[in-house]
């Protein structure tokens, strides 16, 4: 009984292990090798950045069988594997040596998340993979001590652009003079925003009332919201993560605190209402695209034919997708060779594509887009475009 | 500063209801219950599920979650610890299958409904009174009123009841106690039972809160060291060091640094614990041999 019971178990083991080899989506299913252009695509599928996550694999997986459907890439089929990160960064060095060593792609799309997308970064660059990073902010994703990360490069706009941005347009156009910043110790993103908010503000004449910070995962903030407001500013600006910005928000209410409140791109998505109803009326936000802009209906309804719903709710992690999707796909028709190393070269030489946040072109200093910013302002529970600002 | 006090309070509160189930299975059993986290989370969500489907009601929703935590603080106490406890097994083992339970449930969640939060609708989170320049939250004020209520009703049932004294007993000798004739397997699982609602009704109170989400159960790492602060084992302790700690830690990040916050609170935490090794209130090591 007991050998049976053995050999029984044996076999659930190694058919786990069989099925676990599947993890690559759709990497099996195409036998000839020459044939097919491996790509890769790692971000959150579970966690807090799920929705993000989603929003890219549902827009990158309808690029890819579009193209296929119109016979690929140079006569040859494009195959996608995917990895869900939790938009840890441990997870994501993992999930970036498994795709390379054990997909073979030769080009990653992703990650979203800044800290995720550096870490990976060093897995690229030590396997010569290229990698566009889709909507990670931080300067240290593409540049390390002064030079372009060689394998890496981004669409979206940086946090340069963002904290400067906010800062700016806080002094001249909100006339604010006095600010105080809230934001995440530990995170690359939020921490590089009000840095450079912080210097611009204070360069334009203001005043930078208190700087507060909270660590990932907590939850509540009465305690720096009550030094803040003892320091009575004009605007606050909260650089954080849509979840924190809802409990901060409501918080900052609870407290009495009536001032306008600041934020970033990682504020659109409409899931911030569900935690922040009123709180954040009236906000003023950057963001790297205009959700409304009618550019974006094709790709919107080529979306909701195939998932059933539109892409935007989540924010512009879908439309950002597409657009590293296409400096990818314009970069392999130019490519010599389908190595990682030609690829790369490629897409350095990326000049004008047409894409849903405007052209793109990668500044080969920096490895960043040279693009637009959309600055929106919160109204009724929807992001209200105000004005597009060039960089 | 008044401001800083109510808002240290008001964080104190929750970790004390989640304090007081650590201590509980402590004096107990001796072991730290890491599953304890977890209990909370699924507080949280059942809060949710609660008020969304079955009735809009805070009241219907604060019973199920207590009730239900309760009943599933007892299931993996019998389905893991049971097991265990009768082979004989030593105490890290308990620990490590704590910290299985936890695992195993957080991953549940996000498989079955998923990683995103819950967040709860019209209970009224950000309704505040104003007193003197201070404000507020009504949900905090109710928090701490039914949380004081909760904690009294628990000191309660160990101090003046039939199976109070036999827990009392137990947690000063369990062999002993189970030798006077007394079944100690229901004492574990009444033990367990109270941890349970206790940490759903800090469950449904953090939902309310902070909304629910799967790893909402790693706050409970502060009552931990709260427990730890107020002495393992000793339930006033655990209520004292928890709100003592939730002060200290609004205090330290309105006047220090927020960004120091937790450094301040960790190196109070070792100070005490280099002049007071069992905690504040923690009975020696003797005492307990």
């Amino acid at each position: 009984m007991k050998k049976i019971l053995a050999a029984a178990m044996i076999l659930v083991l190694l058919a786990t292990m069989l099925t676990g080899c599947g993890n690559g989506g759709t990497a099996n299913k195409v036998s000839k090798e020459e044939d097919v252009i491996r790509i890769g695509w790692i971000g959150p599928l579970t966690g807090d950045g799920a929705p993000w996550g989603q929003a890219e694999l549902n827009a990158i997986q309808m690029l890819v069988d579009e193209t296929n459907a119109k016979g690929g890439v140079k006569g040859k089929k494009l195959v996608l594997s995917h990895y869900d990160n939790r938009m840890d960064s441990v997870e994501t060095t993992n999930a970036g040596r498994k795709i390379i060593d054990q997909d073979k792609v030769v080009a990653i799309l992703g990650t979203n998340s800044s800290s995720a997308s550096i870490a990976l970064a060093g897995v690229c660059e030590s396997s010569k993979v290229p990698q566009i990073a889709t909507t990670a902010t931080n300067p240290a994703v593409t540049v390390k001590d002064g030079k372009a990360r060689p394998y890496t490069f981004r669409v979206q706009f940086t946090d340069p652009q963002q904290g400067t941005i906010m800062a700016n347009y806080a002094t001249q156009e909100l006339s604010a003079k006095t600010a105080a910043v809230l934001y995440e110790i530990g995170n690359d993103f939020s921490l590089g925003v009000s840095q450079f908010f912080e210097q611009y503000f204070k360069e334009n004449g203001g005043t930078i009332t208190t700087i507060e910070a909270y660590k990932s995962g907590d939850v509540d903030f009465r305690a720096q919201l009550s030094k803040i407001k003892g320091t009575n500013p004009d605007v606050i600006f909260i650089p954080a993560l849509y979840k924190e910005v809802g409990l901060a928000a409501n918080q900052a209410r609870s407290l009495g605190i009536n001032c306008q409140l600041l934020g970033a791109d990682s504020w659109l998505t409409y899931d911030l209402f569900t935690v922040a109803s009123d709180a954040v009326e009236g906000s003023y936000l950057v963001g790297p695209i205009d959700l409304k802009d009618p550019i974006l209906d094709d790709f919107k309804a080529r979306y909701k034919t195939k998932y059933g719903f539109e892409p935007g709710a989540e924010g512009g992690n879908a439309f950002l997708a597409h657009d590293a999707f296409m400096v990818l796909i314009d970069a392999l028709n130019r490519a010599e060779s389908f190595t990682g190393e030609a690829i790369r070269d490629a897409i350095e030489a990326t000049k004008d594509v047409d894409c849903l946040t405007g052209k793109i072109s990668i500044d080969k200093d920096t490895h960043n887009p040279v693009k637009d910013g959309f600055v929106f302002k919160i109204e009724n529970k929807d992001f209200k475009f105000v004005k597009r600002v060039k960089f | 500063m008044l401001q800083q006090l109510i808002n240290g309070l008001s964080i104190g509160s929750i970790y004390a209801l989640m304090a007081v189930g650590y201590s509980l299975i402590y004096s107990l059993l001796n072991f730290t219950n890491f599953a304890h986290g977890v209990v909370v989370t699924v507080g949280a969500y059942l809060g949710f599920y609660a008020l969304t489907f079955l009735s809009p009601k805070l009241s219907v929703a604060i019973f199920i979650s207590i009730f239900g935590c309760g009943l599933f603080s007892v299931f993996y106490e019998v389905v893991t610890y049971r097991p265990l406890l009768i082979k004989g097994t030593k105490r890290l083992y308990l620990m490590i299958a704590g910290l299985g339970i936890s695992i195993l449930v957080e991953n549940l969640i996000i498989v079955v409904i998923g990683g995103r939060f819950k967040a709860y609708q019209g209970v009224g989170a950000t309704e505040t009174i104003g007193i003197f320049g201070v404000n507020i939250g009504v949900v905090d004020f109710q928090i701490l009123i039914i949380s004081i209520l909760a904690l009294i009703f628990v000191q309660f049932i160990i101090e003046h009841t039939k199976a109070g004294l036999a827990i009392r007993g137990a947690a000063f000798n369990f062999d002993i106690t189970s030798l006077m004739g007394v079944n100690t397997e229901f004492l574990i699982t009444l033990v367990f039972m109270l941890a349970g609602a206790l940490a759903g009704l800090a469950g449904i109170f953090l939902g309310i809160k902070y909304t629910a989400y799967p790893q909402l159960g790693a706050l409970t790492t502060k009552a931990f060291i709260s427990a730890v602060f107020g002495g393992l084992g000793s339930l006033p302790g655990a209520v004292v060091g928890a709100y003592l700690l939730g002060i200290s830690e609004t205090l330290i990040s309105g006047f220090i640094s927020s960004s120091l916050r937790d450094i301040f609170s960790f190196l109070l935490l070792v100070v005490v614990l280099l002049v007071r090794p069992s905690g504040l209130m923690g009975k020696n090591i003797e005492d307990k041999a």
